[in-house]
């Protein structure tokens, strides 16, 4: 009865990590999508609102969904507290701090930390560039992470199971 | 004691400056940041360079050099992190910070048809501390009475740069607006004053609200060309008094013009040491010589205060000069 149990444990929680795995193949490319879409209503704000970068941060942030939502809200935070840092060193945190809760890699946080050394501190033709060149390097992550997905997503939901039901026939 | 100014300031250049002798500090004018080269402050005419312990010395050697990275770290905080904000306030060559202090700024600029365009490695950083003296106008300000028309004249007061021109007309725009006459036979209420702030500097406005206390009648367009300013403001807010900051322009003089067949007296400043100066300025002179102006004054700074002189319209001196004044001098 207890050796049921625990087998039952085992194909549960294999199961539920393959899962997990397989969502974080999903998520990536949409979470991906939605900073983009972020940075180009940055654009506007930039472009056409002559919004200081604090606030347009914010309100971004605010209108999009976590977990872009936290690192935009954090970098503004940042900015406009009692001892400011600079815009980089603000984004620079945030996404140190809060990367781990999202499920983008590296190559995305580095185009966000490229960005941030330049956002706020050049014109408006400058800024537009900088953040097209960011926009057009998270579509090529986006589309290699969403080919990621095709490849990967089935497949770990069902190794999960199948890791589960063979630790399970090695140890019954 | 905690400036607004200060906010502005990186950490270690704030704390620098928190090091100066309590009664150094409110006298503070101008603080000069030039990158690699020696931090300066300048402090009631005197100028000193500040050493990394915050001590004053009249030796560059011995002095604190801002590094690139304060300099940078200094633009993205006076620029509230948005230098896109900013362009217009670059080709002007200075941004207005929260109460009304202007930082003049020095670097590299970019042409587009023989006009800056951007201004941009900016290495040279001059902050000017404003200050609002209320009372400065005290001594002045009953000269300027119409008692006929229960109002004032129309005035150009004149100085040199940096001898309390605006710190002057702000108080001038309190008090009209708000009544205080400080003479005992003029006994009308407050007027309605109109302030074209073209470089927010009279009011200090942030996001339109004045910074200083101007009065309760008093309505500012700020960052608005003077000319066109003084036309939107008759058009639209019926003012009594219109308070202009250095004009000079030949658009400035048309504008002021229109102003007096409306009705509205105006009070003006310009950059000149004496009356005769006007006539040599092409714009002004057309002002100057039909005798629009009922009331010149020209202003010094003096170490006991403001002392200033009195022309009448035709240009002819009116005596009695009061010596040095000194208002209550108020921080902000």
């Amino acid at each position: 009865m207890l050796k049921m149990f625990g087998a039952a444990l085992v194909l549960l929680t294999a199961t539920l990590a393959g899962w997990l795995k397989a969502r974080q193949f999903a998520a990536r490319p949409s979470q991906i999508r939605r900073l983009i879409l972020a940075l180009k209503r940055l654009e506007t704000e930039i472009m056409y609102g002559f919004t200081p970068l604090p606030d347009a941060l914010r309100r971004i942030g605010e209108q999009s969904g976590e977990p872009i939502r936290a690192i935009f809200v954090r970098a503004a935070d940042h900015m406009s507290s009692a001892h400011p840092l600079t815009a980089q060193e603000s984004l620079e945190q945030a996404v140190t701090k809060l990367w781990s809760y999202t499920a983008m890699k590296a190559p995305e946080q580095e185009v966000i930390r490229q960005l941030s050394i330049t956002l706020g501190t050049s014109d408006r033709k400058d800024q537009l560039g900088h953040i097209a060149t960011a926009v057009r390097q998270l579509e090529s992550e986006e589309s290699a992470a969403r080919e990621e997905q095709a490849r990967y997503e089935k497949m770990y939901r069902s190794l999960g199971l199948l890791c589960g039901a063979f630790i399970v026939i090695l140890f019954y | 004691m905690n400036p607004s100014w200060l906010t502005v300031f990186p950490d270690n250049l704030r704390d620098l400056l928190l090091k100066l002798p309590p009664s150094i500090f409110p006298a503070l004018e101008e603080i000069r940041i030039r990158e690699e080269r020696p931090l300066e402050i300048n402090t009631g005419g005197r100028y000193y360079f500040l050493t990394s312990d915050g001590e004053m010395t009249r030796n560059p050697n011995a002095a604190y050099k801002p590094s690139k990275q304060d300099g940078k770290r200094l633009l993205d905080l006076i620029t509230n992190h948005s230098l896109y904000t900013m362009e217009e306030e670059l080709r002007k060559g200075f941004i207005t910070i929260a109460g009304g202090h202007r930082i003049g700024l020095a670097g590299r600029t970019l042409l587009s048809g023989g006009r800056v365009e951007h201004l941009r490695d900016i290495s040279g950083f001059n902050v000017r501390i404003a200050r609002e003296i209320k009372g400065i106008a005290d001594p002045i300000l009953p000269k300027l009475l119409d008692f006929k028309h229960k109002t004032v004249y129309h005035t150009l007061i004149l100085s040199p740069p940096q001898q309390g021109k605006t710190t002057l007309i702000r108080d001038l725009a309190r008090q009209i607006s708000s009544g205080t006459w400080g003479h005992p036979e003029a006994s009308w209420p407050g007027l309605k004053v109109a302030v074209i702030d073209e470089r927010s500097e009279i009011a200090g406005s942030k996001r339109g609200v004045p910074g200083f206390d101007m009065g309760p009648r008093t309505d500012v367009m700020d960052g608005c060309p003077k000319a066109e300013g003084i036309m939107m403001m008759i058009r639209s807010m019926s003012p009594d008094v219109i308070i202009v900051d250095e004009i000079g322009r030949p658009e400035d003089a048309e504008a002021l013009a229109e102003a007096l067949h409306a009705g509205v007296r105006v009070i003006a400043t310009a950059h000149g040491s004496s009356v005769d100066d006007l006539v040599a300025r092409p714009a002004l002179s057309r002002l100057a010589e039909s005798s629009f102006f009922q009331m010149y004054a020209v202003i010094a700074r003096t170490d006991k205060g403001l002392a200033f002189k009195l022309w009448d319209g035709k240009r002819r001196g009116i005596p009695a000069a009061v010596p040095g004044w000194r208002g209550r001098e108020e921080h902000a």
